[in-house]
C-alpha cells in the first residue's frame, strides 16, 4: 500500500463526476448485473428452502466486492483497491442501521421502512466516512491495518 | 423469484455507477456496501407476502452485515497480502464465519 497515494486520494474534495461513467465497459456492468442477480436468487432460494432470516444473511452477502476490487486493481492499482475496501467498512456499518430501520419500521408502512432505511444508511456511512477524514481516523486506522500487514 | 434476481441486479448495477462516479477512493467504497439487492428483495417481499413476511428477511440481513463488517475488515488486511483477487475472495470466509456464527448462535 502507497501511503502517499493514499493520502493525496484523500485530500480530493468529496463529489460525483458523472463524466467517468463514460469509461464504464459493457461487460464490467454486466459483470455486476449477473452477480446481483445471483446472490438475489440464492437468498430468495434460501429464504424458501431454509426459512426467511437464513435467506436474510444473503442480503448483505459482498457478492460483487470481490469483482469490485479486483477491478479498482487493474484500472488504478492496489493502493486504491484498498482505499475502496477501506470505505467499505463504513458502508458495511451503514448496512448494519439499514437492516435495523427495516427491521423496527417494516410493519408501520414498508415503502416508507425502506425509504427511511436508505436514509439511514446514507447517514451512518457518509455520516462515519466525514468524521474519520475530518478527524484524521482513517490515517490511524491506516496505520493499523499497515502494521498488521507488515 | 426471478423479479427479484432482475431488479436485484439492476440495484447493484446502479449502486455501482453511483459509486464509480464518486471520488475519493475511499467515499466511493461506501457504495461497494450499499443494501442494493436488499432494497429490491425487501420490497418485493413485502409487496408479494406483506411486511410481515419482509421482517425475518431483514432480521437475517442485520447479521449478515456484521458478517459484512468482518469480510470488509478482513480485506483490507488480506489485499495487503494477496492482493485483491485472491484477498478478496478469501475474505467471504470472514463473512462466513461471522454471519453463519451469529445464525447459529441467536438460533434460527
Amino acid at each position: 500500500m502507497e501511503g502517499d497515494v493514499l493520502q493525496q486520494d484523500d485530500r480530493e474534495p468529496v463529489a460525483f463526476d458523472w463524466s467517468r461513467l463514460a469509461s464504464v465497459k459493457p461487460v464490467e456492468l454486466g459483470l455486476r448485473f449477473v452477480f446481483g442477480t445471483v446472490i438475489a436468487l440464492v437468498a430468495a432460494i434460501a429464504g424458501t428452502a431454509a426459512g426467511p432470516r437464513f435467506g436474510g444473511l444473503f442480503l448483505a452477502f459482498p457478492a460483487v466486492l470481490p469483482a469490485t476490487l479486483t477491478l479498482i486493481e487493474k484500472k488504478e492499482g492496489m493502493t486504491k483497491a484498498w482505499a475502496d475496501a477501506s470505505g467499505g467498512v463504513l458502508g458495511a456499518l451503514g448496512l448494519g442501521a439499514f437492516a435495523c430501520t427495516a427491521v423496527l419500521l417494516l410493519r408501520w408502512n414498508p415503502i416508507g421502512a425502506l425509504f427511511l432505511a436508505l436514509v439511514a444508511w446514507a447517514a451512518v456511512s457518509a455520516g462515519l466516512y466525514f468524521l474519520f477524514r475530518v478527524t484524521g481516523l482513517f490515517l490511524r486506522q491506516d496505520r493499523l491495518v499497515s502494521k498488521a500487514g507488515s | 423469484m426471478a423479479l427479484k434476481a432482475l431488479i436485484g441486479g439492476l440495484a447493484v448495477v446502479g449502486f455501482s455507477l453511483v459509486g464509480h462516479a464518486g471520488h475519493p477512493k475511499r467515499f466511493a467504497g461506501l457504495f461497494s456496501a450499499a443494501p442494493s439487492v436488499a432494497v429490491a428483495s425487501l420490497a418485493i417481499t413485502a409487496v408479494l407476502k406483506g411486511a410481515a413476511g419482509a421482517v425475518p428477511y431483514a432480521r437475517g440481513m442485520l447479521i449478515g452485515s456484521a458478517g459484512m463488517l468482518a469480510y470488509c475488515l478482513v480485506s483490507l488486511y488480506l489485499i495487503q497480502r494477496l492482493h485483491a483477487l485472491v484477498g478478496s475472495i478469501l475474505a467471504w470466509l470472514a463473512w462466513l464465519l461471522v454471519a453463519g456464527g451469529l445464525y447459529l448462535v441467536l438460533g434460527s
